[in-house]
């Protein structure tokens, strides 16, 4: 192979190196209009009056509030159409969307803010997902309006009515109280991550006009066209053909840029004001746009003394926000790994995703895995510690293999996790029990120890891919394709897999940037897909091509197809390079002159989906398998944490792009790493406190660890182009219990539970640890006793 | 009430009306179209927006347009002449030193200046140095690399010249 596994050169370098690179706050078009939000100060209030009069009057603007709704849907969503354009009766959070001007300048909308009259009616509001089940709570949505679902596998999430729960996923295999009761050690134990930010560089952004022959066109920062196109069509009750949405470079995603965000305003904004009108929001504005669910998760795990687990029980509780987005299949997806990539008898896991008056949480890299990765893999060296075991051979003993049945029923296909988790032990310099004490550091006050976790996650399925692809006359090929580049780099990757899949030269392939006028469905740039569908669906549109191609030279070089190849545009008999047609020649031989096209379509559908009665079914078309090492340094005089070496190890099934294979690595491990140590969204009363860089802080140059390493191992997945699977979300999961576990073990078993790990929060559990009488300094770390709040029945 | 300044933007002097209350940062992306600069979190503490004012990275979302009178602004559009790349855009293609590219001008425009104020930086100067530049794709790797390889080669020049 020519093109696969090579490091090819990004074709957006240049373009992104000299500040050419467009994005959507770049595209300035003709009497454009620029637009600012009124959000709620509250986070939840009944919404009395609103006057819009005095903007208006004063500094004619164009206004949009829940007047303006007539004569459409005004509810989106991905799920559950339960998000109005703005605030109809009730504002749900503080920042929820009031009221929207568009003016000649940001200032002038700025400044007409200021004349907007609000009356609200304060509610009671609830600040986290047990506030929002307590009895009395004031209940945000009554009613689930569950459409015509585009995702099939929701079928097996079941929607709450009259309660706060927005849903629910159970899904369970043997008996989970038996198995537990039986265990020689149980362990019970509550675990935290807060609400944290995506942190994308780029602002959300959407610019919308509509046409004279009523089409609604739309630019705009979003990881799924084709999503955005089928819910402004159903708002406005259009035909998805009059909708025309257009996406250009996006300035990262990680999930936050999925499903409608800014899109309904604009397009609802540029139907009034008859002019096309941008929104491009503030770093304020992020922060209340997007959020990762916190969770709260109770695990409860039976082992014996020979080291099987035997039985585990979750609980994993989702703060979904005020509104669904894509809410309950994040917590459907986390539900079903939350038992992690084990083999136990006896599962039983469930999942709740809560309505609260926060910011709506949705997609985040990971996709509800790390909240029960943090849990799963940390109550695993707890384990280990408590029977005096290895915590590696812990895992090597209860892995899962290849050929197994997940607790949904799927049969396990392409799974490398062993090879994941031999490749980080070796990585990050683990020697056995050994590796679970204290290692000495040169500098006074500080202890240092390693850690190592391991992941299984999803992808969603089914979903559906197609692209197109077209060969010129000159030899060149054009991809049409609706996947987005948002840094991941699927124009280059896509690339490799026409070049290679046809027999073209590299550069000879180009990727168009999505518009749903001209490139075919494709369900979503999101759940580390698009390599191993889209990737799917243009091998097999290339294919298509090829074949084409062999026809036409097989009759002019009166060969059989079979007899020739093609490599670097050059159709030859193998073994016999003189006889030869470049693809020039091809053309003139099939269209009589050298013009014309050949075509090559395919969609790719991924087949699966899950049963409502017990969850089961087959939950991924594939299966993410990934494993990271930690090696940290802690200041025990102030608590502070540094990362001095991080190793991620990811499954990719065939490496396309192995350069991008590590930056995606790298990304997740830094996203992980701020999780784990430095990053929070704090509320009070219902208030965000911190929407800012400056006090939200995400790891920076300085925070990069002293050593990363990203290592790949390749087990091939039959449906995967060349065996690939997708990768880029695949090292995120297990960063922070890495990070976690090498804390414990450097403190000498102390195990810290709630994210992230602040120094206070280290302080106050060596502290403890030492108050109860199992010293940090290492008197626990002989792996038989455990530390002060490590814990067996905890609770 | 606008204000007519001169300035010298990417080596071409220009006069222009800018109201008073405008950031260079939007008076280049607005009325001069170079729009490499961009706004991540518009106060100054992301880095997206970095050009250099006198050689020197500046915040452009915090500079007022009008402060740049007599003075020099360098944004990523003039690093080099056109169709060119300068050896720093060069090292971060070598190095794939960008995923989305929306830090990447910023970031160069840093390094920019790390190369004026510590043309001899080590791993240490680099990180501090461009620790105000926030990347969340994860680069900051093949950045360090990229900026130790320009460093590398001027020193390597440096020493050719002395040798010759």
């Amino acid at each position: 192979m020519t093109s696969i596994g090579i490091d090819a050169p990004r074709v957006d370098g240049p373009a992104k190196v000299t500040g050419q690179a467009t994005y959507t706050a770049d595209i300035v078009l003709p009497g454009m209009l620029h637009a600012k939000v009124l959000r709620s100060t509250l986070p939840h209030a009944r919404l009395v009056r609103i006057d819009v009069s005095a903007a208006e009057r004063e500094l004619g603007v164009i206004t949009l509030t829940r007047d303006d709704l007539a004569g459409i849907d005004p509810y989106y969503g991905a799920v559950l159409k339960d998000q109005p354009v703005v605030a109809i009766d009730r504002v749900l959070f503080a920042g929820d969307v009031v009221a929207v001007v568009a003016a000649e300048s940001r200032d002038i909308a700025e400044e007409a803010l200021d004349l907007i009259e609000v009356e609200y009616e304060a509610l009671p509001s609830v600040g986290d997902p047990f506030a929002a089940q307590a009895p009395g709570a004031p209940i945000l949505h009554a009613e689930r309006n569950t459409p015509e679902v585009q995702f099939l596998d929701m079928k097996s999430v079941h929607f709450q009515a009259d309660s706060n729960v927005c849903s629910i996923y159970h899904v369970a295999q043997g008996d989970f109280e038996a198995g537990y009761a039986a265990a020689d050690h149980k362990f019970d134990d509550v675990y935290t991550v807060p609400t944290i930010q995506h942190g994308h560089m780029e602002p959300h952004a959407s610019t919308a006009y509509w046409e004279p022959g009523g089409k609604l066109v739309v630019h705009t920062a979003t990881q799924n066209p084709s999503v955005i196109r089928t819910q402004l069509a159903e708002m406005f009750s259009l035909p998805e053909s009059m909708v025309r949405v257009i996406v250009p470079y996006l300035g990262g995603g990680y999930g936050a840029k999925t499903y409608p965000k800014l899109e309904p305003i604009v397009a609802v904004l540029s139907r009034k004001a008859k002019r096309p009108v941008s929104l491009v929001l503030t770093r304020e504005e992020v922060f209340m746009t997007a959020v990762r669910h916190a969770a709260s998760v109770r695990i409860r795990t039976g082992i014996n003394n020979d080291g099987q687990i035997v039985a585990r029980k979750v609980e994993a509780t989702y703060d979904t926000g005020a509104y669904a987005d894509i809410g309950p299949r994040t917590c459907k997806n986390g539900g079903y790994a939350s038992g992690g990539p084990y083999r136990i008898e006896h599962q039983d896991l469930t999942s709740y995703c809560v309505y609260t008056n926060r910011p709506p949480s949705g997609a985040f890299r990971g996709f509800g895995v790390p909240q029960v990765c943090w849990p799963y893999e940390s109550q695993m060296d707890d384990m280990a510690r408590r029977l005096g075991v290895d915590p590696v051979a812990l895992r090597r003993q209860n892995l899962i293999h290849e050929g197994d049945t997940f607790v949904t029923g799927d049969k396990l296909i392409a799974i490398g996790l062993d090879k994941c988790l031999e490749e980080v032990a070796s990585a990050i310099g683990w020697k056995g029990i050994e590796s679970t004490r204290p290692m000495p550091s040169d500098k006074p006050g500080f202890v240092r120890g390693i850690g190592i976790a391991v992941m299984i996650k999803s992808t969603m399925t089914p979903s559906n891919s197609a692209a197109s692809v077209r060969l010129n006359s000159d030899g060149s090929a054009t991809l049409l394709t609706s996947s987005v580049e948002m840094g991941q780099g699927p124009h280059t990757a896509l690339a490799q897999i026409v070049a290679e899949t046809i027999g073209l030269p590299l550069n000879r392939v180009t990727i168009t940037f999505p518009d749903t006028d001209f490139t075919p469905y494709d369900q979503s740039t999101s759940s580390s897909r698009t390599i191993f569908s889209m990737g799917h669906a243009a091998q097999k549109a290339g294919l298509q091509i090829r074949d084409q191609l062999l026809e036409i030279a097989a009759k002019q070089l009166e060969a059989s197809p079979g007899d020739l190849q093609i490599e670097e545009g050059i159709i030859a008999v193998k073994g016999s390079p003189d006889r030869s047609l470049t693809i020039p020649q091809a053309f003139r031989a099939h269209f009589g002159t050298p013009v014309g096209s050949l075509f090559g379509a395919f969609d790719f559908q991924t087949t699966g989906g899950l049963r409502p009665e017990d969850g089961k079914g087959k939950a991924s078309a594939f299966w993410f398998l990934s494993a990271a090492g930690a090696e940290v340094e802690v200041d025990t005089r102030t608590g502070k944490i540094r990362v001095i070496k991080a190793v991620t190890v990811v499954d990719t099934g065939k490496t396309i792009n192995p350069r991008q294979c590590w930056l995606q690595n790298e990304g997740s491990m830094l996203t992980a790493l701020g999780s784990a140590l430095q990053e929070e969204m704090v509320f009070d009363n219902g208030q965000p406190v911190n929407s800012s860089f400056l006090d939200y802080l995400m790891p920076s140059m300085e925070d990069y660890p002293d050593e990363f390493q990203s290592m790949l191992v390749e087990t091939p997945h039959p449906e995967g182009p060349f065996g690939a699977k997708g990768m880029g979300e695949a090292a995120l999961g297990p960063v922070a219990p890495a990070i976690g576990n090498a804390v414990s073990n450097a403190l000498g078993g102390i195990r810290l539970r709630d994210l992230p790990l602040r120094p206070e929060r280290v302080l106050d559990a060596i502290d403890a640890a030492a108050a109860s009488g199992a010293a940090a300094s290492g008197a626990a770390a002989s792996g038989a006793a455990g530390a002060g709040n490590g814990g067996e029945a905890a609770r | 009430m606008k204000r007519l300044i001169s300035t010298t933007i990417n080596g071409r002097e220009r006069e222009l009306a800018v109201a008073p209350n405008r950031t260079l940062l939007e008076v280049l992306r607005e009325d001069l179209q170079l729009t490499g600069a961009v706004e991540g979190c518009g106060v100054g503490q992301c880095g997206s927006c970095t050009v250099l004012v006198d050689g020197r990275p500046v915040s452009s979302c915090l500079t007022l347009a009008t402060n740049v009178e007599g003075r020099s602004v360098t944004t990523i559009e003039g690093v080099a002449p056109a169709g060119q790349l300068s050896a720093v855009q060069q090292a971060f293609i070598n190095r794939q030193a960008f995923q989305c590219g929306f830090c990447t001008p910023g970031m160069i425009m840093a390094v920019e200046g790390l190369l004026r104020d510590e043309p001899g930086a080590g791993e240490a100067q680099i990180r501090d140095y461009l620790s105000g530049n926030l990347c969340r794709c994860g680069t900051y790797s093949a950045v360090i690399d990229a900026v130790k390889d320009v460093i590398a080669e001027v020193g390597a020049a440096r020493d050719r010249a002395s040798a010759g």
